[in-house]
């Protein structure tokens, strides 16, 4: 009886342990913490550092832009959290953002953040209820951060020396 | 003391041996990046996996896993699954102690990769037995490691030494591409390759049966036996 139990334990062992090996190579951590991150994300007991959160948050409001970038990435190491990404978004596209021209590496950054904020959003619909943003929604800021990768006759526009920053 | 020696053997047939050979498949593919110091994990190449199925033949041409009695019709179903599990995380830890040795690109890569496939190919058509089998791996794997991990990364060491200055002089303008990972990948590797072996050694050519199994099958057979003897007195 107790063979069988040790076989019946030997299977079950070996099959968890060859799931967890395969999730390590399928999810390729960086280190130590970020297997712990990637553990949590897993469980579905995955949070992000408040405290960081509103550290970028008054550091965004400031307009100290990279800064708010990184304490944002420290908040969600995981990039799992929709709201997040949406704001690292915003910071990519307000540094980013010209009255003569737009930085298009930064801009192309603010979409790959901002289509992880929308691909992570319950139903791809993100919108964010912050009074000192003047786009609150995720669709918004996608389409404005596309509009200024994109290159055409409007670039040589003199009125666009009159547009404002949103 | 019978019944402590049986539940020993079980254990280390039925987890410890998994267990030793998925670890030697987890660090297989484990590096260590030389400028960041973080994780890298390379999934083995196409190539290690047929060097993984070119060794498994090696194996039971050998005689050292005995197929029809690992998996055999006879026996029970949960022994069966768990031999076929054991087989497969053979499978992978060949397959990732392959990768563990072999450059990761460039043509250094494809020199070991067909170093590799002559060997193996070769071997096929050499009489082994299972312990020269083990001893010639051990050294194919031996000779492979310090070729990777010592001379191969003593070529890329930032601090040069009289390798480097050889090296370069013999292979101006040959460039080989080999990434730069940090000097404990070597100690991972062997790590990784000692698990291996060990878990080698600890495959036996016939799995032990469990006590019970062994029961179940002798009763089956004087069953057959007394049927038999039935048989014949009633004629």
């Amino acid at each position: 009886m107790q063979t069988r139990l040790i076989q019946i334990a030997g299977i079950t062992w070996t099959l968890v342990y060859a799931g967890i090996i395969v999730w390590i190579y399928a999810t390729e951590p960086r280190s130590f913490k970020e297997v712990a991150t990637n553990s949590q994300v897993a469980a579905g007991v995955y949070e992000i550092n408040q405290e960081k959160f509103n550290n970028a948050l008054a550091l965004f409001r400031r307009e100290q832009f990279r800064a708010a970038r990184d304490e944002w990435s420290g908040a969600d190491p995981a990039q799992k959290d929709p709201r997040t990404q949406f704001y690292i978004g915003y910071a990519f596209y307000r540094e980013g953002w010209g009255r003569v021209y737009y930085d298009n590496a930064l801009f192309k950054q603010g979409l790959e953040a901002v289509n992880r904020a929308i691909a992570l959003a319950p139903n791809g619909t993100l919108v964010v209820d912050d009074p000192n943003l003047q786009m609150h929604s995720a669709a918004e800021l996608k389409a404005e951060l596309e509009q200024g990768t994109e290159t055409g006759w409007k670039d040589v526009n003199p009125l666009k020396l009159f547009r404002q920053r949103k | 003391m019978k019944d402590h020696a049986e539940k020993n053997r079980a254990l280390l047939h039925f987890i410890v041996l998994p267990t030793i050979l998925l670890t030697a498949g987890l660090l297989g593919g484990l590096r260590i990046d030389g400028q960041t110091r973080q994780f890298v994990f390379i999934a083995p190449p196409l190539v290690t996996l047929v060097l993984a199925i070119l060794l498994g033949s090696l194996f039971v041409r050998a005689g050292a896993i005995d197929l029809h009695r690992w998996l055999s019709i006879e026996q029970p179903m949960l022994i069966n699954a768990s031999h076929l599990l054991t087989l497969i995380s053979l499978f992978f830890a060949s397959a990732q102690a392959f990768n563990s040795v072999l450059p990761e690109s460039g043509l250094l890569h494809w020199m070991f990769s067909f170093f590799f496939l002559w060997t193996l190919w070769i071997n096929q058509f050499s009489n082994f037995d299972p312990r020269r089998l083990l001893r010639s791996l051990i050294i194919l794997f031996g000779t492979a490691f310090v070729l990777k991990h010592l001379l191969v990364a003593a070529l890329y060491d930032p601090q040069g030494g009289w390798l480097k200055a050889i090296a370069s002089t013999l292979l101006q303008g040959v460039s080989i591409d080999v990434p730069r990972f940090a000097p404990i990948t070597g100690y991972i590797s062997f790590f990784a390759l000692a698990l291996y072996v060990g878990g080698l050694m600890l495959i036996a050519p016939v799995p032990a049966p469990p006590a019970e199994a062994a029961v179940n099958k002798l009763a089956v057979r004087e069953g057959a036996l007394s049927e038999s003897s039935d048989q014949t007195s009633l004629e």
